[in-house]
């Protein structure tokens, strides 16, 4: 398999504090408004505490990108040696398909700009040996840089609940489940 | 998407008169664009890109904030503008990462709320500010505390309140500051850990807590009242190192924090009722022997009779009743903790945020102890240290002018920081209040009274509690000079603002209450607008006070903030970090050179009998038990709990305020138990409003089982443009302990209670 | 996920498929039920016309950056998007040329397959997986209708009495399958998924989609049904109500990223 990058998503890990989110603001100062990576909480019905457990999720450099594939002036590419999906705003004419169309949201307006933008997972931190900026602050390693080429951590799935299945784009994330601890409430309020 | 900003972009952006909309279109605008007046907002040919192109200048920078983490910075410039921070990579604490407050620093600098140049109020309240340059706003204050030692014949009309907002070392030069004009009036004390501190004082002789990063060694861990997930992210992760090393991680706390999701075992306790708990497992532990004899022996003192009172009058039953902890739960943790070799308890500061949180704190301390827990790698009581800190405090310490005229009593001011000592043989000193009554002390003081007040490193109204008396207090205050960022609640009620810097446009030097890295501070850019450092501002106010009245101050008039930073420095600092100069700081953060991870490897202690003391005189002679007992937790004053405990997305009133983080989190919310709702005919999202003797608030309703059917639980933070303050419901009760170590009782944060209604 | 009414689409479809549904009943005529005079033919043809380019002006508008406009056809190998706009330039000038050149019957077959095939194509950019409630042909057939029903009552402003008869049938045989259709949809939401269900929840709590139920289908149905023949107004009311269904398509149909943590 050629080397395809995406982020491994450890909710085990994940402590929900928004470092990352915040890490890709700080490295790309996004309009107010305009976010690339969001920490979604998981709702009781998957994780019976609100707001207690969640996915960290920006773009997932699918295999078959809907937005690369319904742009209509290929403002899109995704690159051979790694697979990252990379937006090429000076391309973009701000149709939104983009952002329609991906049933993971990850393109969004720039209302400045009147252009999509999205993730392209710091391909230039990439081509100098750094990691991207939101996995480097990750203050549990909750969220990693993977090589679906090389990943074998074997509890990881690629559609876990909370999560839209689209098999057919072949998103490159993989993810570990949140865990819960035994709870004792008190005996004496109920 | 952004094009990075170069210095010519932010010139001509802050020198525009400034809406929000032209500063953003402004920092777009790259070279591309002529400068047009008032910014018009235009499509802009988008530069493709991205922001990450290397060659940036790195400095090292410090995160000053009250937060156990106290990350050290890598700050990225180009053009001499930031562009990005990231955390130290040689830091093993730090870690390369920061969290999601220190990630929106670009934001604080930058933000166009920040305050420009110092401001005059015309009319406190009225939001009609007038623009003064420096030298009118010195003359006015230098003319005002003249004005005051003219009336008086002293400075004691003179009010500092200064507290946790920035922990710089050099930023102690406010303290000096006042010093350096005469002897003042200094509120005292912490609001924060102060119970804990004497209790750690009378059972050990000092807070001293382990190298956190020694956690992963731990056998068995109790996060009790303390939320790390939220609070010290970067501790996390020896957490979960020691989990996968084989320890237990119990969260203790009266509601499911994120800790606790992230634990093996969550154990909800009933709010003040730790010590309750805490003696129910150690007579648990006493009756099964499980005790560390040996270690008793040699080490400590006055277990016996410890032994006695547990025996006499703590049963599982009764700590189970008051607790609300099922007794089979009691019995199993307690014999866990026991049989764990090392075991460790980390010791919330919200736990003791109680009327009782300091006895509670002794009775955490005694169940290590009892163990033979205290000075091991891996276990400890941990708190908090201050054994990094030893510096030379030359911008705190500035002497009085000759002749001045102070308070005539004991001796000077404290707070835990105190490295001055007992201040022995003075005359005169400064009047020392209660900073956690401030309210009260602004408003019963006098001969003289505070006449005027400053404020810095602090936001009074947002974080001070009982809002409603505080506004009363003020209300008497002739003048109020705040030194700040932003227009915040506290700038709001000042008469004279004064622009201050952020750590990324002066010097300091940072060290931790918590792990055991020292971190440089070095000036990453210059000085936004007019803003000015402390002792930038201490040494302007100087100058204009020796030009009024010569030898008013003796504040340097002229400084150099880098040799102020150097002059902190003292071969104990060098001989700790194994330093040959602070310059080595510039090449990362170090480490402390530490015998041991463990606090107390030794068994030396710092108390009078050198020995842990489970009876201690010394916490009888201040007004407390001897003993570790059971002290009786605070009456309701009204039907629910209020818990306002620290939001992640927040630290105090500072980063809720930028746009990055209301992208993240966007209104203040009251969390309370689906039955509480039920019972009031509430549903979530509901507007509600939650209301006690003090005052009350307004907020949007959420309903989770994560806060017990009691307790009503909302975060304390300042959102910009909001009125939502959660002080409007605290009243100032004090905690037991704090004024021997800290100069104060501390206060009973988490022993307020309140009733919610939908509105 | 924040979602907007997209007014630009929201005219930009309407029209456009008034457009194509002129086309297509013209195709009726040239079958020799009805005749108009060339003058006539002519006006009606530059009217569809001038109706299909304000509408493809008024998409401009929805871009961010309408200048590179032109560039939308290069990426016709997998954007439907692009094969829409091409499509639709083309049937631009074609039915501008059927207007200029007497309304022939080849030319006119031309345009009025052109254009299904535009509605084809219209339907397939609108129905991504991204918005399960319409990754299916429930766009198109919405758009089917709203053409038959905008085409059919507004070709009686140009046809004679003799074409009425022909296009009422037509009408409320429209009118009846977008009525059927646009209550029996939200009901086969409601056994979906999650964001299947909420955009059924969504759309029957909206008072733009009854409106569109009532103004663009019940009412004109009722009103020809009774008087056996089409009000010059009720093309009016059709358009009014075909905008308020159109608004509700792009507004309230909820798109999958707005459940990401909740299950699906």
């Amino acid at each position: 398999m050629n080397k395809q990058l995406g982020f491994y998503v450890d909710a085990k890990r994940c402590i929900g504090c928004f470092t990352c989110a915040m890490a890709c603001k700080n490295q790309y100062h996004q309009e107010p408004g305009v976010v690339w990576r969001q920490v979604y909480p998981l709702k009781q019905d998957i994780y019976p505490h609100a707001e207690r457990a969640f996915y960290s999720l920006a773009c997932n450099h699918c295999e078959h990108p809907t937005c690369l594939e319904v742009c209509p002036v290929d403002a899109y590419t995704k690159r051979d040696k790694d697979g990252v999906v990379v937006h090429h705003q000076d391309l973009c004419i701000g149709c939104g398909n983009c952002i329609r169309s991906c049933p993971f949201g990850a393109p969004r307006y720039n209302p400045v700009l009147k252009r999509a933008e999205k993730c392209s997972l710091c391909w230039q931190r990439l081509d100098a040996g750094l990691d991207p900026a939101c996995v480097k602050s990750c203050p549990t390693s909750a969220l990693m840089l993977i090589d679906l080429a090389t990943f074998d951590t074997p509890d990881a799935v690629q559609f876990p609940p909370g999560f839209p299945r689209a098999p057919a784009l072949n998103p490159s994330t993989r993810f570990r489940q949140a865990e819960l601890p035994r709870t004792v409430m008190r005996e004496d309020v109920r | 998407m952004s094009q990075r900003m170069t210095r010519q972009d932010l010139e001509r952006i802050l020198d525009n008169a400034v809406s929000r909309r032209s500063f953003l279109s402004g920092l777009l605008a790259g070279g591309a664009m002529a400068a047009l007046p008032c910014g018009l907002l235009r499509p802009h040919p988008a530069q493709a890109a991205q922001v990450w192109e290397g060659g940036y200048q790195t400095f090292r920078n410090a995160c000053p904030r009250n937060c156990y983490d106290t990350c050290s910075i890598v700050s990225y410039v180009k053009d001499g503008v930031l562009q990005f921070v990231e955390g130290a990579p040689e830091s093993t604490f730090t870690r390369g990462g920061l969290c999601v407050k220190g990630n929106s620093y670009v934001r604080q600098v930058y933000s166009p709320d920040r305050i420009k140049y110092p401001m005059e109020q015309q009319g406190r309240g009225s939001g009609r500010w007038k623009r003064l340059s420096w030298d009118e706003a010195m003359d006015k204050i230098a003319r005002k505390i003249l004005d005051i030692k003219e009336r008086d014949g002293s400075l004691l009309g003179l009010g500092l309140t200064k507290y946790s907002g920035n922990f710089g070392i050099t930023n102690y030069g406010v303290e000096g500051m006042m010093s350096s004009l005469g002897y003042t009036t200094r509120l005292v004390g912490t609001p924060c850990w102060p119970a804990g501190i004497d209790a750690q004082n009378f059972d050990m002789g000092s807070m001293w807590c382990n190298d956190p990063e020694d956690l992963p060694r731990a056998r068995y861990v109790i996060v009790w009242g303390a939320n790390p997930a939220w609070c010290s992210v970067h501790s996390m992760k020896y957490l979960y190192a020691a989990r996968e090393a084989g320890a237990k991680l119990v969260v203790i706390d009266p509601v499911f924090t994120q800790t606790a999701a992230k634990a093996d075992e969550y154990i909800q306790v009933r709010a003040g009722e730790d010590g309750a708990l805490g003696l129910g497992m150690a007579r648990h532990i006493l009756d099964l022997g499980l005790l560390d004899r040996d270690w008793l022996a040699a080490h400590a003192q006055g277990f016996e009779e410890f032994a006695a009172y547990l025996r006499d009058t703590v049963t599982l039953e009764w700590a189970s009743e008051k607790s609300g902890v099922p007794i089979e739960r009691i019995k199993a943790i307690a014999e866990e903790f026991a049989g764990a070799h090392p075991a460790t308890i980390w010791i919330g500061y919200g736990m003791q945020r109680h009327v009782n949180g300091g006895a509670a704190v002794r009775i955490l301390d005694a169940l290590v102890a009892m163990t033979g827990n205290i000075g091991k790698p891996g276990g400890g009581a941990r708190y908090g240290h201050l054994q990094t800190w030893g510096f030379n405090y030359h911008a705190l310490l500035q002497k009085q002018p000759e002749g001045s005229k102070g308070w005539i009593g004991t001796a000077g001011p404290k707070g835990e920081f105190d490295v001055t000592g007992s201040a022995g043989k003075v005359t005169y000193s400064d009047r020392s209040l209660n900073i956690n009554k401030t309210a009260q002390m602004i408003l019963e003081t006098s001969d003289p009274p505070i006449r005027m007040l400053w404020v810095a490193c602090k936001n009074v109204l947002s974080q001070d509690f009982d809002r409603r008396k505080m506004l009363m207090a003020f209300d008497k205050l002739e003048m109020v000079v705040v030194a700040d960022l932003f227009f915040n609640q506290t700038v709001e009620q000042a008469d004279i603002v004064l622009p201050v810097t952020t750590p990324f446009e002066d010097w300091t030097v940072n060290a931790s209450y918590w792990h055991y890295w020292l971190s440089l501070n070095e000036q990453a850019i210059a000085p936004l607008h007019e803003a000015k450092s402390d002792i930038q501002i201490a040494a302007a106010l100087s100058k204009r006070m020796n030009e009024l009245q010569p030898g008013s101050c003796t504040f340097a008039t002229e400084l150099d903030s880098k040799d102020w930073m150097i002059r902190e420095f003292n071969k104990g600092i060098y001989d700790m970090f194994g330093l040959t100069s602070w310059e080595d700081l510039r090449n990362g953060p170090r480490k402390a050179r530490l015998a041991s991870s463990a606090s107390w490897a030794d068994g030396v202690f710092g108390t009078p009998s050198k020995k842990y003391e489970f009876h201690s005189d010394l916490c009888a002679r201040n007004g407390h038990d001897a003993l570790p007992r059971y002290k009786d937790a605070r009456p309701p004053y009204d039907k629910l709990r209020l818990l306002t405990p620290h939001h992640k997305f927040a630290l105090h009133s500072q980063f809720q305020n930028l746009d990055w983080m209301v992208d993240f989190n966007l209104t203040p919310c009251v969390y309370m138990h689906p039955k509480t709702a039920a019972a009031r005919g509430i549903a979530e999202g509901d507007a509600v409003r939650v209301f006690n003797k003090q005052g009350e608030v307004r907020l949007a309703a959420r309903l989770t089982a994560d806060v017990p059917a009691d307790t009503l639980l909302l975060y304390e933070a300042w959102y910009k443009g909001l009125a939502f303050n959660c002080q409007e419901l605290v009243d100032d009760t004090s905690s037991d302990m704090g004024a021997y170590k800290t100069g104060a009782p501390g206060v009973a944060i988490h022993d307020q209670f309140a009733d919610v209604a939908r509105t | 996920m924040i979602q907007s009414m997209e007014l630009p689409l929201v005219v930009f479809t309407v029209l456009s498929q008034l457009a194509i549904g002129l086309a297509l009943m013209d195709v009726l005529r040239t079958t020799g039920i009805w005749s108009v005079s060339p003058p006539a033919l002519r006006r009606q043809w530059l009217v569809a016309s001038a109706v299909m380019a304000l509408g493809l002006l008024v998409s401009l508008t929805h871009l961010g950056n309408p200048l590179g406009a032109p560039r939308a056809i290069t990426h016709l190998s997998t954007a439907w998007l692009s094969r829409e706009v091409l499509l639709f330039g083309l049937l631009v000038i074609l039915m501008g040329a059927t207007a200029l050149k007497g309304a022939s019957r080849p030319l006119v077959w031309m345009s009025a397959s052109v254009g299904l095939a535009g509605l084809v194509v219209q339907g397939m950019v609108y129905s991504p997986p991204a918005f399960p409630a319409l990754n299916n042909a429930v766009p198109f057939a919405l758009f089917l209708i709203t053409a038959a029903t905008l085409g059919a009552a507004a070709a009686t402003w140009f046809a004679p009495a003799e074409g009425q008869p022909v296009l009422k049938t037509t009408l409320v045989s429209a009118l009846c399958a977008g009525l059927i259709l646009v209550l029996v949809v939200p009901c086969v939401w409601a056994s979906g998924g999650t964001v299947m269900r909420e955009t059924a929840a969504a759309y029957a709590a909206s008072p733009l989609y009854w409106l569109y139920a009532v103004l663009g289908l019940a009412l004109p149905l009722a009103v020809v049904l009774r008087l056996r023949r089409i009000p010059s107004w009720v093309p009016l009311v059709i358009l009014a109500g075909a905008i308020c269904g159109r608004i509700v398509f792009y507004l309230d149909t909820v798109h999958t990223a707005s459940n990401l943590g909740g299950l699906y």
